[in-house]
C-alpha cells in the first residue's frame, strides 16, 4: 500500500462521488508542485465546454495580470481542472486561482495550510493529510481552532446543502489530534503584548510620561493579567481566613519568632562552617555552569567541562576550555558573566571530561564565538525561608523555652508557615502581575535612554524625533545604522539590499547571485553592528544572498522579472514578498525627507527602480 | 534509575504522553510507533538522561493531579451553569449502528436559490452597532462580510468615515476589488506598506499595521483630518490579536481607536470571545455587545478516505460528534489501524 493516496486517484475519486470541488491540503509546497506533476500525462481530462470555461476565465484574469500568461501549470489547469496555490507562487497567479474557483471552474485546488487563514474561497469539500504544521522552524501539531479554520472552508453557504472534511493519511497524521479538532471546543486566545522601541517613542512624543502607566493598563494583556490576579486574590482571601486561627499569641508575629528559634535550636553552634557556604548569588547560578556552557571569566572567556565540589573547598569548583585548547581548573566565584549560549557536551568520567571529538568541537566553537554575547538573565531571588539578617543567634535570648504557648506553637508551625509562605508567594506574583507590563516598558525606556533617544526624564532627544518613524522590525538597528552614518552616499541599488537583507527573515536555503563588494563591505558593517546591538534586540538574518537579489533588481533597471528569477533558486512567489517588503522598508526610511534628505531621495529613487514589471502590476 | 527500569516506565505509558516527551527531542517522531519512540527516545537523551527523566516525572505527575482533581470533580458534582455552551448535537448510543456510506452521502448537491435573507445574529450585530461597539465570533463561512459591508453602508450614508482592517494583504486587495465593485470605486481606496489608492475615499481598506501608524501619528498631533469623521473601524480576522509577532498591533489599533467611532471586530470561533467583549467594555466609552453561535451554517461531515481509494465515515453519526473525538466509524478505525501497521517506520514495509 503506498503510503498517501496518489493525487490522480484522489481527485478520482472525489469527483466520482461528486465531493468536488476540493481544496486539499498538504503539508509542503513541494508536495502540492509533486501533485502537479502527476497530472501531467493524466487520463481524466474536463470535457471540452468546461475546458473552454476555463480558459475564458483565465484571459479575462491574463488581461489584468500580464505576467501569468505563460505561467507553466495553465495547460494542466486547463485540462484537468486542477491548479496549485501556494506561498511560491506570485499573487496574480493565486488571485487567478482563487477567481476560478469561485466560479466553480475547478475541481480541486492543491494547497499549503496558510491558505486556511483568510483567503476567503470555500469548496465543497476539504482534503486533510496532515495533522501539524511547520511554525518557523518546528512541527507543531494543529489546535483545535486552526483544525476548525481548515474544515470551516467545506461547504459554501447558498452552493451546498453539506460540507465534507475527508481526512487521508500521509505518514505525518496524528488522527486523534484531527478528530479533536473536529469534534472539540477552539481555544481561548491569549494576549501576545510586546513592547517595541518605536512603540515607547511613540507614545512618549504623544503623551507625559506618568500617563503611560494608564495606557498600558489598558491593553488586553493587562485585561489577562488582572484576571490572573483576581485569580490569586480570591486565593489570597481563602488563605487569610485559613491563617486567622493562627493569628497573634504572645508574640504578635510568633510564626517568624518560632522559625527563628527552631532554626538556632537545631544549628546549635556549628563549629566548622566551611563547606557549603555559597552565596545566594553565587548558587543560583550553578545550575546554569553545566558542560557547555559559555562563561566570560576575569580573562578572557571558558566553556565549562564539569563542575564539582572538591575536599576543602569553600566553594564549587569548575573545569573550563580556554582558548587554545587549554584546561584550567577554577572556582564558581571568579565567573564574571554566565552567557546566553551552550553548545552539546556530553559529560564523561575521565579528564578532559568530555569525548575528543567534543572537545575538537568545542574548541573551535569557542574560537568562532562573536565579540559581544547576550548574558544570561540570572535572577537572584531570595527565598521567603531565608532568615532576617540581625537575628540574634543564640538561644537564651528567646523567650520561647518557657513560653505558655510554646506546645501550640511548636503543633501549629508547619501548617502556619506553608500558608504563609503561600501567601508570600501569591502576594508577589500578584504584584509582578500588575507591574509587569510597566516593567517591561520602563527597560525599553531605559535602553533608548542609554541610546540617546530619550533625555533622562524620558522626552525624545531630537534623534527620537525621527527615529519614531521607523516603526518596522529591528528599528533600532535601523535607526542606530542611519546615525552611524552607514548610509550616507549609498547608492539606491546599495540601500534597497540593505533593506531586503533586514526584511527577509527566512532561513530556506536557495542558490543566489554574487554580490557586489560595495554591498558586501556595507553589510559586514550592518552586521557588527547587529550583533552588538543583540542584547538589546534580535539580530536579523542578514543574508548576503538576498540582498545580492534585489541589488541586482535595482541596479539592472533592464533586467526583466523572468531574468530575475533565472538568477536564483528562490520561488516566484518569496521573490516578490521579498521585493513587497524591501518596499516597505524603504518607504519608512522616505519618511525621513525632514532629517535625512539625502537617505529619503535615494530610498524614493530606489521604490521608483523597484516598482516595475511585475511588482508594478499586482495589487 | 537504570536504563531498564527506565524503559520499563516508559513502556507503560501511553503513546500521547511519549509523544510529548519526544517533542523538541527527538526530530521527526510523528509516526513512531511506540517501541521505536522509545528507542528514539533514549537513543536522543542519552546526553541528557536526567532531563528526560525529570520531564517524565513531572508529566506523570501532571497526569496524576488532573486525575485526582477529576476524580473529585466527579465526586462533588457541582452546580454545571453553562451546561449548555456547546449546540451538542444529539450522539446515539454506541450500541446503535454506525452510519451507511450511502446514508453519507446522501444529500450532497446545489440548494434552490434563495431570496437574501439576513441571519438573526446579522440584524443583532447591526442594530447594536449603531449603538455600542461589537465583537462577532462565529465560525468559517457564517457571512462575517454582510454586517461588514452593511455597517460600513450606513456609516457612509450618515457622510461617516469608515476603515476596514484585514492581516493580510491579499486578503486586503480582494476585499478592495468586492467593495469597489458594491459601492463604486471612487468610494473606496487602499493603503498597504507599499500600495495606496484613493486615499481620500470615505472607505479605506488597509492593514492593521497602516491604521496603528496612522493613530501614532494622529495621538502625536500629526492630525489626519479623516479621524474627525471616523465612524466605524472594522477589524476582519481579529483573532490575529493571538498572533505571536503582530498581535499586539491590534491590541495597539483598539486602544487608540478614536472614541467615537465604533468598533466592529470579526473573527473566527475563538474559545474566550466575552473576554475580548469585557476587555472592550472595560476599556471604551461604551459598552460592547457580543454576537456569538458556534454552529456553522452549512453542516458539515467527516469522511476517512484510505490510500487503497476506499471511502468510509470518520465517526459513527452523520454528522460532526461534538464532544466525542473517539466516536470513530468502526471501518475508519480498522483501516487507520491497518495504515499505522503498514507504515511504522520500525515495520520496515516501506521506504
Ligand atoms: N444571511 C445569509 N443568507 C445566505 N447567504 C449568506 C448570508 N450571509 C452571508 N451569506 C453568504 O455566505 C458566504 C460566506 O460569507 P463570508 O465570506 O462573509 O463568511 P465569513 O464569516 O467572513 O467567513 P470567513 O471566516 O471565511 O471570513 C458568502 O457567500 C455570503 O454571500
Ligand atoms: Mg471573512
Amino acid at each position: 500500500m503506498p503510503p498517501s493516496i496518489h493525487p490522480v486517484d484522489l481527485v478520482t475519486a472525489l469527483r466520482h462521488k461528486q465531493l468536488t470541488p476540493a481544496i486539499v491540503f498538504l503539508t509542503s509546497r513541494r508536495a502540492c508542485d509533486e501533485a502537479m506533476e502527476a497530472f501531467d500525462h493524466a487520463e481524466l481530462v474536463l470535457p471540452p465546454v468546461r475546458q473552454d470555461a476555463i480558459g475564458t476565465a483565465l484571459e479575462r484574469v491574463i488581461a489584468q495580470y500580464p505576467s501569468i500568461a505563460e505561467h507553466p501549470l495553465i495547460p494542466i489547469v486547463q485540462r484537468i481542472g486542477v491548479a496549485a496555490h501556494h506561498a511560491g507562487h506570485l499573487p496574480s497567479w493565486k488571485i487567478a486561482i482563487e477567481e476560478l474557483m469561485r466560479q466553480g471552474h475547478l475541481d480541486a485546488v492543491f494547497a499549503t495550510t496558510t491558505l486556511a487563514a483568510g483567503v476567503d474561497f470555500p469548496a465543497r469539500t476539504v482534503v486533510i493529510t496532515q495533522s501539524s504544521i511547520r511554525k518557523s522552524r518546528d512541527f507543531t501539531d494543529l489546535t483545535i481552532g486552526e483544525v476548525q479554520q481548515i474544515a470551516g472552508r467545506a461547504g459554501r453557504r447558498g452552493k451546498d446543502h453539506v460540507g465534507f472534511a475527508v481526512i487521508t493519511p500521509s505518514p505525518y497524521i496524528d488522527l486523534s489530534v484531527l478528530t479533536k479538532g473536529l469534534t472539540g471546543q477552539p481555544e481561548a486566545i491569549d494576549s501576545q503584548f510586546t513592547i517595541s522601541y518605536p512603540m515607547v517613542l511613540n507614545l512618549l512624543k504623544a503623551h507625559p510620561h506618568e500617563h503611560i502607566q494608564g495606557i498600558l493598563a489598558k491593553s488586553f494583556a493587562q485585561f489577562q493579567l488582572n484576571q490572573r490576579a483576581e485569580l490569586l486574590e480570591r486565593k489570597l482571601d481563602l488563605l487569610h481566613t485559613q491563617l486567622e486561627p493562627f493569628g497573634p499569641r504572645v508574640c504578635t508575629d510568633w510564626i517568624t519568632q518560632w522559625q527563628t528559634f527552631d532554626h538556632v535550636r537545631r544549628h546549635r553552634p556549628a563549629r566548622h562552617q566551611t563547606h557549603r557556604s555559597e552565596s545566594p548569588e553565587i548558587a543560583v547560578r550553578l545550575p546554569f555552569l553545566t558542560p557547555g556552557r559559555v562563561v566570560g571569566l576575569h580573562k578572557g572567556r571558558g566553556i565549562v567541562l564539569r563542575q564539582y565540589r572538591s575536599k576543602g573547598q569553600k566553594n564549587s569548583m569548575l573545569t573550563m576550555l580556554r582558548p587554545d585548547g587549554a584546561v584550567t581548573e577554577c572556582p564558581v566565584t571568579s565567573v564574571r558573566e554566565v552567557y546566553d549560549r551552550t553548545y552539546d557536551c556530553a559529560e564523561m568520567a575521565t579528564y578532559p571530561w568530555c569525548s575528543a571529538e567534543t572537545f575538537d568541537r568545542l574548541s573551535e566553537q569557542l574560537e568562532d564565538l562573536p565579540p559581544r554575547l547576550p548574558i544570561l538573565p540570572i535572577l537572584a531571588s531570595s527565598p521567603v525561608d531565608t532568615l532576617p539578617d540581625a537575628v540574634v543567634q543564640s538561644l537564651g535570648d528567646f523567650p520561647c523555652p518557657t513560653c505558655s504557648s510554646r506546645t501550640a506553637c511548636q503543633k501549629d508551625f508547619p501548617t502556619a508557615s506553608r500558608l504563609r509562605q503561600e501567601q508570600q508567594r501569591h502576594t508577589k506574583s500578584i504584584q509582578a502581575l500588575r507591574a509587569s507590563l510597566w516593567h517591561r516598558f520602563q527597560e525599553r525606556v531605559n535602553v533608548l535612554q542609554t541610546f540617546g533617544y530619550l533625555t533622562s526624564t524620558a522626552q525624545l532627544t531630537e534623534d527620537g524625533e525621527w527615529a519614531r518613524l521607523i516603526r518596522i522590525d529591528h528599528s533600532l538597528l535601523i535607526t542606530e545604522l542611519i546615525r552611524a552614518e552607514a548610509f550616507t552616499g549609498a547608492d539606491p541599488s546599495l540601500l534597497a539590499g540593505i533593506m531586503a537583507s533586514l526584511a527577509h527573515d527566512d532561513d530556506r536555503p536557495g542558490a543566489f547571485p554574487r554580490i557586489s563588494a560595495g554591498l558586501s563591505s556595507l553589510l559586514r558593517q550592518v552586521r557588527k553592528l547587529a550583533e552588538s546591538l543583540a542584547p538589546h534586540e534580535d539580530p536579523p538574518l542578514l543574508r548576503a544572498d538576498v540582498a545580492a537579489l534585489a541589488e541586482r533588481w535595482v541596479a539592472e533597471p533592464t533586467l526583466t522579472w523572468i531574468g530575475l528569477c533565472r538568477l536564483t533558486t528562490m520561488a516566484e512567489g518569496d521573490i516578490y514578498r521579498l521585493l513587497a517588503r524591501t518596499i516597505e522598508f524603504l518607504s519608512q526610511l522616505q519618511t525621513l525627507k525632514g532629517t535625512h534628505p539625502s537617505l529619503a531621495d535615494s530610498a524614493a529613487e530606489a521604490l521608483t527602480l523597484i516598482r516595475r514589471g511585475v511588482l508594478e502590476e499586482l495589487p | 534509575m537504570t536504563t531498564d527500569e527506565l524503559e520499563r516506565l516508559l513502556a507503560q505509558q501511553p503513546v500521547a504522553l511519549l509523544h510529548r516527551l519526544a517533542r523538541g527531542r527527538v526530530h521527526r517522531q510523528f509516526r513512531a510507533g511506540k517501541r521505536r519512540l522509545i528507542e528514539l527516545l533514549l537513543q536522543h537523551s542519552s546526553h541528557n538522561r536526567a532531563g528526560l527523566e525529570s520531564d517524565l516525572q513531572a508529566l506523570l505527575e501532571a497526569r496524576q493531579s488532573q486525575s485526582a482533581s477529576s476524580a473529585q470533580r466527579s465526586q462533588y458534582p457541582l452546580p454545571i451553569t453553562r451546561k449548555k455552551a456547546t449546540p451538542q448535537t444529539p450522539v446515539p448510543a454506541l450500541s446503535e449502528p454506525a452510519i451507511s456510506l450511502t446514508g453519507w452521502l446522501e444529500g450532497i448537491g446545489v440548494p434552490e436559490p434563495q431570496p437574501f435573507v439576513p441571519d438573526p445574529w446579522q440584524t443583532d450585530a447591526l442594530s447594536a452597532l449603531s449603538e455600542i461597539d461589537v465583537v462577532i465570533s462565529v465560525p468559517t463561512g457564517s457571512g462575517k462580510t454582510y454586517v461588514a459591508i452593511e455597517a460600513a453602508r450606513r456609516a457612509m450614508e450618515d457622510n461617516r468615515t469608515v476603515i476596514y482592517t484585514s492581516p493580510l494583504k491579499a486578503l486586503s486587495n480582494t476585499k478592495y476589488t468586492e467593495f469597489s465593485r458594491l459601492f463604486g470605486p471612487d468610494k473606496v481606496g487602499i493603503l498597504t506598506g507599499d500600495r495606496q489608492e484613493h486615499s481620500q475615499a470615505p472607505l479605506l481598506i488597509m492593514t492593521t499595521e497602516i491604521l496603528r501608524n496612522l493613530l501614532y501619528d494622529a495621538a502625536s498631533g500629526e492630525i489626519d483630518v479623516r479621524l474627525d469623521t471616523l465612524g466605524l473601524v472594522i477589524l476582519d480576522e481579529s483573532q490575529y490579536i493571538a498572533d505571536r509577532e503582530r498581535g499586539v498591533v491590534w491590541e495597539e489599533t483598539i486602544i487608540f481607536c478614536p472614541s467615537q467611532a465604533k468598533l466592529l471586530l470579526l473573527s473566527a470561533s475563538i474559545g474566550n470571545p466575552q473576554d475580548i467583549a469585557d476587555w472592550l467594555t472595560s476599556i471604551r466609552p461604551t459598552a460592547c455587545r457580543l454576537v456569538r453561535h458556534s454552529k456553522r451554517t452549512v453542516p458539515l461531515r467527516a469522511g476517512y478516505l484510505h490510500p487503497n481509494g476506499r471511502l468510509t465515515p470518520l465517526f459513527r453519526t452523520l454528522g460532526i460528534p461534538y464532544g466525542h473525538p473517539t466516536h470513530l466509524h468502526p471501518e475508519a478505525k480498522r483501516l487507520f489501524l491497518e495504515y499505522e501497521e503498514e507504515t511504522l517506520p520500525s515495520g520496515r514495509s516501506r521506504r
